[in-house]
């Protein structure tokens, strides 16, 4: 018997005058299936999955039915609902309910009134399965996005249930946290059968293992099918969500391929070393790198800090030059000191030695005034920290009167549609760009943007890579911290490796990537005993092409 | 923490702390506040070991003031010292004083072990089961509180970093508006996931983390009998202490006994544990 089965289901706002943000959406899922959902933000993958669990199920006008084990879902006890249909959500801090881990673990249990016995057990078996006991008695405030996350799902497991969903779960976590936490997923729907149906941006790590792969667009569910055939389909209907798709399916595509497509690195290695076995172009052209920088934006001198007298530093001697006018990444490990660095250019944080100089002048030689206002200017890691009014128009309004101005960055950060929207109501992308026109309102010189590609899907990145390359154009230097190696390697023009409190190389991304071999994309992984220094889809499949003429 | 009394279940912890508050507050015999004040500084050390010994020499300015400023107020006294602006400064308004300040300095101690040992999850796990709305609000509160301030530092942060921040007052309402609507967003989706979990859905119960040893039944034993020869001493007039307008405290009795060994509970199950601990290691 199907699990879930979705039957001719529609759904509208009561605020959307009719639009239906779901159109008619038939699914059936199979007890102890791992699906994927995926599509573009503001596709209805949120607005389906609500639907799945009564108390979640957001106002409004429904027609079609959902059937849990063959009963109509409204007919499901709440109880029932809330023990046998798990939910995890996307922001790891706000689903926490209590202070402390053991607490929160019980959370579910204690709603459902189950005695002591019965709590503790499986408590503590839930806190052995997930690797908790360690941090069991811990305050939920000290721990790391992670393992919050890991703790929301964790709860939500001690209550047993048969079907686990999950509403991009890793969204807010950085790529090693979300892998552990994707793992535990996957071992939780293999060792113990459990259902799962998930959103992801985060497509590569799952992709592999999902038994099927379902494509909304527009509320309409497009393709239904296992992950292998849904690249071929995407690629063949020329669907913006084959950007979407993982590093190995989009060179395959892209360099036209033949055969079975390649899901997992490993994959995308034997069919590279079989399709081009002795490749007669090797590499693509070097970038030059310059080893002088002639008038830098910004220069950081041996930056030394810490946040209070006995904590150990977090910064270690920090010195960079960025050349004007670039777009200069950093990437580096959780917690290595990377956005403490971009607050120390601010003077959020004061180092205790060492000099910052912004356009060769040191910081503190500018007053405030003079130095973030069309100079300098940060974008912080949580856009939501930079909205203060009401209406996205009226937050722009804050930074100038002058109208014609918010009209022209509101063109070029493509936000012309949502300014009279709550800043709220916009989903991750979105508000990332609202908050980025409030920053350029500043016209800064020197931009600091602190992880600007976290939870927003690949559609989006793109958006932001274009607007960043026209800001470029317009001579504006741009200083970016990110975990987002994909990205740093397709965009940015130089990469600073940032690791234990200090920066420990720079180089150009092809060079960079291409000599790590762990810390490096999906794309120079597969490729680097086949080609050297193809860091990005790209320039793997340029190569491949090259090879073929 | 390695303290063996904060290791004890809440309940005992908390019976002990209402003895402790509950007599300190009645007794004004100097002998037994010198045990309330000693004791409570020993375990406060124990507790929090070199940085305890500030604030409790920070203390004793506090204890100067309040004890040289009763007979200012108070003139009532057969013994005057000398006068001041024509009012009589005397000895026993002084000595008056000492005890107050005395009382009032041994309570900030005994609260501050208090605050040390009975942490917020364990005082809600002693009271969960009687009252459990009221104590999820508690827990909830406990953990907005610390929320707050980190988005409150995000708020000023981030507008901080495009230059905002200026004009004080008007800057301070901008954060409190924004760091409202943050926060209820936040609250939906706490909401949400509650009811997910089936927050509602049935009569809650409460889990309960801590259980009761032989240790711990032990312990409320002593304490009990210890409590009781204290109030029977009390009962004989053993803390009876009168200043004005003549001295007449009792002489110092057997009372004292049980009494200090009442407050000595934490610190001689630390120093016990501490012994044991040292001789299974040395016997390895």
């Amino acid at each position: 018997m199907a699990h879930f089965q979705i039957q001719d289901l529609s759904f509208s706002y009561p605020t959307a005058k009719g639009k239906e943000s779901l159109h008619h959406v038939n699914i059936t899922i199979q007890k102890g299936e791992y699906v994927v959902l995926c599509g573009k933000s503001g596709s209805g993958k949120t607005t389906l999955l609500r639907q799945l669990k009564s108390v979640l199920a957001p106002h409004g006008k429904r027609s079609g039915e959902i059937l849990f084990n063959g009963t109509p879902i409204e007919k499901v006890s709440q109880r029932d609902q809330s023990s046998k249909i798990g939910y995890v959500m996307q922001n790891p801090d706000d689903q926490i309910v209590t202070d402390k881990v053991w607490h929160e673990l019980a959370f579910g249990l204690e709603s459902l009134g189950c005695d002591q016995k019965t709590m503790r057990a499986r408590v503590s078996e839930m806190a052995c399965y997930f690797g908790i006991a360690d941090w069991f008695h811990k305050d939920v405030a000290t721990l790391s996005g992670g393992q919050k996350q890991l703790l929301n799902l964790a709860s939500i497991m001690a209550m047993q249930p048969e079907v686990l969903i999950l509403d991009e779960p890793t969204s807010q976590l950085d790529p090693i946290a979300a892998s552990d936490f994707l793992n535990t997923v996957r071992k939780i729907n293999i060792e113990l059968g459990t259902t799962v149906i998930i959103t992801e941006h985060r497509l590569e790590d799952i992709f592999p293992y999902a038994d099927r792969a379902i494509v909304m667009d527009a509320g309409r569910v497009i393709a239904d099918d296992t992950p292998r055939n849904i690249g071929k389909l995407l690629y063949a209907q020329k669907n913006d969500m084959f950007a979407a798709m993982p590093t190995p399916v989009r060179v395959f595509y892209g360099a036209e391929g033949a055969g079975n497509c390649p899901l997992t690195v490993r994959e995308g290695r034997n069919w590279l070393s079989n399709a081009y076995s002795d490749p007669k172009v090797k590499a693509l052209p070097a970038e030059v790198l310059e080893d002088e920088v002639a008038n830098p934006a910004l220069s950081l001198k041996e930056l030394w800090f810490r946040y209070e007298k006995d904590s150990p530093d977090v910064l270690r001697g920090v010195s960079a030059e960025v050349p004007n006018g670039s777009l200069y990444a950093i990437v580096g490990g959780n917690g290595a000191g990377k956005s403490t660095t971009l607050k120390a250019i601010c003077g959020i944080c004061k180092p205790y030695r060492g000099k910052v100089k912004v356009f060769g002048k040191p910081i503190e030689k500018y007053k405030s005034a003079e130095l973030f206002c069309g100079c300098l200017a940060m974008l912080p890691q949580d856009p939501k920290s930079l909205f203060v009014k009401k209406t996205v128009r009226e937050d722009l309004a804050e930074m100038t009167k002058d109208e014609k101005k918010i009209a022209e960055i509101a063109a070029i950060c493509e936000i012309e549609g949502l300014l009279d929207s709550h800043p709220y109501d916009l989903s991750g992308g979105e508000q990332q760009r609202s908050a980025l026109a409030k920053v350029l309102l500043t016209e800064p010189k020197l931009l600091l943007l602190d992880e600007p590609t976290k939870g927003i899907d690949s559609f989006f990145k793109e958006k932001l890579a274009a607007i960043l390359c026209k800001l470029k154009e317009q001579g504006i230097t741009v200083v970016m911290v990110s975990h987002d190696v994909e990205f740093c390697a397709k965009y940015a023009d130089m990469v600073s490796m940032f690791f234990d409190g200090q920066i420990l190389t720079t180089d150009t991304p092809r060079r960079f990537f291409g000599n790590n071999s762990f810390y490096t994309t999906a794309a120079n992984r597969m490729s680097r005993h086949v080609f050297s220094m193809a860091v990005t889809a790209e320039d793997v499949i340029e190569l491949c092409g090259r090879n073929r003429e | 923490m390695t303290d063996a009394f904060s290791k004890c279940h809440p309940a005992v912890n908390f019976l002990f702390f209402v003895g402790v508050i509950g007599t300190g507050v009645v007794i004004g015999h100097p002998a037994y506040l010198l045990a309330g004040i000693v004791t409570g500084a020993i375990y406060y050390l124990l507790l929090n070991g070199a940085k305890g010994l500030k604030m409790i020499l920070g203390l004793l300015p506090l204890y100067i003031f309040l004890t040289a400023i009763n007979p200012l107020l108070n003139t009532y006294g057969a013994t005057p010292l000398f006068y001041l602006l024509g009012r009589p400064y005397t000895l026993e308004a002084l000595l008056y004083g000492g005890t107050i300040a005395s009382m009032f300095v041994a309570m900030l101690i005994w609260f501050g072990c208090y605050n040390k040992v009975l942490t917020s999850d364990k005082f809600t796990s002693l009271f969960g089961n009687l009252i459990p709305a009221i104590s999820l609000l508690l827990v909830m509160v406990l953990r907005m509180v610390p929320n707050f301030i980190r988005k409150t530092q995000q708020i000023i942060g981030a507008r901080k970093s495009i230059g905002k921040g200026a004009q004080k007052l008007q800057e301070g309402m901008t954060v409190l508006g924004a760091l409202t609507s943050w926060a209820l967003e936040g609250s939906v989706i706490t909401g949400d996931s509650m009811r997910a979990r089936g927050y509602g859905s049935a009569k809650r119960s409460s889990f309960v983390i801590y259980r009761m040893t032989v240790l711990d039944r032990l312990l409320v034993v002593i304490m009990a009998a210890l409590m009781a020869f204290t109030i029977l001493a009390a009962s004989l007039g053993q803390m009876s202490a009168i200043f004005t307008p003549a001295l007449d405290i009792a002489p110092v009795s057997w009372g004292v006994i049980p009494y200090t060994a009442y407050l000595l509970i934490p610190v001689a199950l630390h120093i016990k544990e501490a012994i044991s601990w040292h001789i299974s290691r040395s016997r390895i």
